[in-house]
């Protein structure tokens, strides 16, 4: 044989040996529940649970594997002519396997567990991503879901590019110099306003956004005494555009709750979309437009546009 | 022997009964008669054991009635109500065996509520609803369970409660007729009657209440006189008496046979 | 005038049509249990379905692939699914039966006076409050405490109902519901508020427990709340006869020996037991307390006997009918199965309240 041959050969052979691992590679592995190990093998029909984990998806190009979402993903616009699981808490065992997944991806707290031990039963991998609200919830939720879908190049480019952002967040929040108040207002049953308290998502966004949360001093979405949500003078009422349809500043602002504080005085309701408080990749993004319309005489900057921020919406649910 | 001793009842500072006795033999009817409110329903409710007497108490075979379980109390006597409304669609048959006891075969027990229809002429409404029933068939039907139950329990006692007040003269006469079997089988019957020539025609015994006391008892011819009515209902009668204009007596009343 | 002609006539009309009631509850429900294993938003071939059924009593089961997914959804999902409903539908019905031979009231349906909302709040209460304490206990035991707080809770409220709402012996209908609806809003209000206190993760759903769900069946629950269905089953049959007497009233029931506090009192524990377990293992279902006697009563007759059997029969069909209906009308997601009885059983029950006008003083 001649010496180019034979070098040919040996190329070829280690270029065979180069490709080997990733052939053969291991399945990734997530820990699950109880310290189980779960093994990811094919993450080709996905079914995603919670806003923020569609998107993370969907950023990371794997959209087109998507084969059903929960009820509360409702971006980017493709995943509106997906079939709906439901509710995440109430998820139905059999309709999820009738869907034929090879991976679930549900944020923290979906279930019931009954729910969860038959698809783990059925083999159908089911990963929790954690939930959290603040900048380092977002980043490792990026993290694992790109450990699952091996796209960590693409997953570590996200994180940087959202670690960016949210330092960008941290220089504009620095220009704030008096911080205004605001409560959030989950929905209005029967004239009483349901708020968003500390250790909640919006609790969170607030922080992010440079905002005083109002009610902090209860914990949870709870609904809110009259007067409590009086004393506290919010500057500002944040309310879910699509959650509440007529909810506008007339309506809002009539409520006795609100009578007399700063927020009613100047007629402030600033209008959020459900994407604000999913602790998703646009977070960011969020928490920055919320300061602006908190804080319009500021001007404050625009965060720069990514990939994931500039794919249309599927419109509220 | 089954007897009440000086039994008192009252209600809410309102006397029912005060202080009354009644004895009820074998192979004797006793009718109780007297006005509205003289305690007639609330007397047979104590002699039954469905009320407990405030005063004094009640004795069946020896033992007070108060120590007497239900179930035994069923082998003894048998209790017809004034009326009955059932709330569900049993069928005339059904309600007539719900007094049976457990140990009857369904062949037996069909057999008692025929026997029991056919006593009181309801044989041809066993199969409909006892709701679509008239007054007067509700109260037949149930006495036909009454007497399905006296059978096939082979109670001593019967006691009835106004069991003529919806019938027509024919039926009233059955059951009078019923009533005088019974007693002449060895049986004993405690009948309260608002109609004085009923309890004339079918008692050994008249016991007159008034205001909740006992005013007069005894055999009827005795104890229905002109100042006995007077003093029951504060009415002048005759009795004996003939009346101006048509007038009937049950007494010459007579059944086909 | 024949008598005999008629009488026989008459009481085999009635033994008659006790049977052929049963029997036919008997075929519902064996196809509603057929219906049930066999659809689903997974779609299993009816030969397949056997198959796997022929495989699990040879005790193997595929290990991969399609077919063990479908395993999975035959033994694992629509099994189990498909034992509760069945049971659940059955204490449901009968446990209505007895309330309404309790109260003499055919409107008397658990959900509707508060016993299942009563049975709600307890197990709520237990979770949050008492659970922590059994914990240490191997689960199957600790699972026990959860029917047990439930059955307490029913039998306080229907305790406390009857006091209420029965006067003298009789109960009228306004005061029965009237009543009811006071004992259900408070410990609806009661389970609100506990379920405010609390952290999510203690808790299934709000709406698992006032909409009912057969989601979460699996054999332990299965397990747990048999005894209790089971209880009420057996003694409700013993104590048909007293029931049965009972109908002509209290006075009435005594006076043909019937043991009228021994028979209110066991019937009212045996109703809170079977109502309680089935609340405990699939949230509040209406409806088929109230449906599944009525219509049994018009085609079995109101012995209680036929009727309870009837009942255990038909109200198994009746709620295994719908949870199928509940899990593909939506797939992939779910109705909760109390929609769905309600969607069916609130007009019957208008219907009943139009029919019965004069009796409820319309």
């Amino acid at each position: 044989m001649s010496a180019m041959k034979k070098s040919r050969i040996l190329i070829c052979f280690l270029l065979a040996f180069a490709w080997l691992p990733s052939a053969a590679a291991e399945p990734r592995t997530v820990s699950g529940r109880d310290g189980r190990t779960i093994e990811i093998h094919d993450t080709s029909r996905i079914v995603t649970i919670g806003g923020a984990v569609t998107e993370i998806v969907f950023a990371l190009g794997h959209g087109g594997d998507v084969i059903a979402v929960d009820q509360t993903s409702t971006y980017p616009a493709a995943v509106k002519s997906k079939p709906n699981v439901g509710y995440m808490r109430a998820l139905s065992a059999e309709g999820v396997i009738s869907v034929a997944p090879t991976l679930i991806l549900a944020t923290e707290g979906s279930g019931p567990p009954d729910v969860i031990d038959i698809l783990s039963g059925a083999a159908i991998p089911f990963v929790v991503v954690p939930e959290g609200y603040d900048e380092q919830a977002v980043l490792r939720k990026i993290e694992l879901i790109a450990h699952v879908l091996d796209e960590e190049e693409r997953g570590k480019a996200m994180t940087d590019a959202i670690t960016e952002d949210f330092r960008a967040l941290q220089e504009i929040r620095d220009r704030i110099e008096k911080k205004r108040k605001a409560v959030f207002v989950f929905a209005v049953g029967g004239g009483t306003p349901t708020v968003g308290g500390s250790e909640t998502s919006v609790d969170g966004v607030f922080a992010l956004g440079g905002i005083d949360n109002a009610m902090k001093a209860m914990s949870g979405y709870k609904p809110a005494v009259g007067e409590a949500v009086l004393a506290a003078a919010p500057d500002v009422v944040v309310t879910m555009i699509e959650r509440n349809h007529g909810l506008d500043a007339e309506t809002m602002f009539a409520l006795p709750a609100f009578t007399g504080t700063p927020a009613a005085r100047a007629r402030r309701l600033v209008p959020i979309s459900s994407y604000y408080l999913n602790f998703g990749p646009r977070t960011a993004h969020a928490a920055r437009d919320l300061a602006a319309s908190v804080y319009p005489e500021l001007n404050l900057p625009a965060l720069p546009a990514r990939a994931w921020t500039s794919v249309e919406d599927a419109g509220g649910k | 022997m089954y007897a009440a001793r000086a039994v008192s009842v009252s209600v809410r500072g309102k006397t029912l009964l005060d202080g009354v006795d009644l004895r009820l033999d074998p192979g004797r009817v006793v009718a109780v008669v007297g006005p509205n409110g003289a305690g007639k329903s609330t007397l047979l409710k104590v002699m039954a054991g469905e009320r407990r007497p405030d005063e004094g108490r009640v004795e069946l075979d020896g033992r007070p009635l108060a120590e007497c379980p239900a179930a035994y109390l069923a082998t003894r006597r048998a209790v017809l109500p004034q009326s009955i409304d059932v709330v569900f669609p049993f069928l005339v048959s059904e309600v007539v065996s719900l007094g049976m006891p457990p140990s009857l075969t369904a062949r037996e027990c069909n057999l008692l509520v025929e026997r029991a229809l056919d006593a009181v002429e309801l044989a041809h409404l066993g199969a409909r609803i006892y709701g679509t029933l008239s007054g007067g068939e509700k109260q037949r039907t149930q006495l036909a369970r009454v007497l399905a139950q006296v059978w096939s329990r082979e109670c001593t006692y019967l006691l009835l409660d106004e069991p003529t007040s919806s019938l027509d003269l024919a039926h009233q006469l059955v059951i009078l007729r019923l009533a005088r079997a019974h007693a002449a089988s060895g049986g004993g019957v405690l009948m309260i009657l608002h109609d004085l020539n009923l309890a004339s025609m079918a008692a050994d015994e008249i016991v007159a209440l008034k205001g909740g006391s006992r005013i007069a008892s005894g055999r009827p011819s005795v104890v229905v006189t002109d100042d006995l009515i007077a003093a029951l209902y504060g009415v002048r009668a005759e009795v004996r008496g003939v009346p101006e204009g048509p007038f009937l007596l049950p007494q010459t009343a007579q059944l086909p046979d | 005038m024949s008598s005999a002609a008629s009488l026989p006539v008459a009481r085999s009309r009635s033994m008659r049509r006790g049977t052929t009631s049963i029997a036919v509850s008997g075929v519902l429900l064996l196809i509603a249990i057929v219906a049930s294993l066999a659809i689903g938003p997974v779609l299993i071939a009816p030969l397949d379905v056997v198959g796997i059924f022929g495989h699990a009593l040879a005790g193997t089961r595929p290990l991969d692939g399609v077919a063990m997914r479908d395993a999975v959804v035959i033994l694992d999902i629509r099994l189990p699914r498909t034992v509760l409903t069945v049971l659940v539908g059955a204490a449901l019905a009968a446990g209505g039966a007895v309330l309404q031979g309790v109260f003499r009231n055919p409107l008397a349906d658990p959900a509707l006076v508060g016993v299942s909302t009563s049975a709600a709040f307890a197990a709520v209460l237990w979770i949050v409050f008492g659970y922590a304490a059994v914990a240490w206990l191997p689960s199957l035991v600790a699972g026990f405490a959860l029917p047990l707080a439930a059955f307490l809770g029913s039998l306080i409220s229907t305790i406390l109902l009857y006091r209420i709402a029965t006067h003298e012996g009789r109960t009228s209908v306004a005061m029965l519901l009237f009543t009811g609806i006071a004992i259900g809003a408070l410990a609806a209000a009661g389970t609100g508020l506990v379920i405010f206190v609390a952290s999510d993760q203690q808790l299934r759903e709000f709406t698992f427990w006032t909409l009912g769900s057969a989601g979460g069946a699996n054999w332990q629950k299965i397990a747990i709340a048999l005894p209790f269905f089971l209880a009420l089953f057996a003694g409700s049959l013993r104590l048909s006869r007293g029931l049965d007497a009972l109908a002509l009233g209290e006075a009435e029931a005594f006076h043909v020996g019937i043991d009228t506090q021994f028979l209110k009192r066991a019937s009212i524990v045996l109703v809170a037991a079977g109502v309680g377990a089935a609340v405990s293992v699939s949230g509040v279902i209406g409806f088929i307390g109230l449906v599944i006697p009525h219509l049994l009563r018009l085609s079995a007759g109101p012995m209680h006997r036929p009727l309870i059997l009837g009942c255990i029969l038909l109200g198994g069909a009746l709620l295994t009918a719908s949870d199928i209906v509940a899990r593909t009308i939506a797939a992939p997601a779910e109705v909760p199965v109390g929609v769905v009885t309600a969607i069916l059983g609130a007009p019957y029950f208008l219907y009943l309240v139009h029919r019965n006008r004069t009796a409820l003083g319309g």
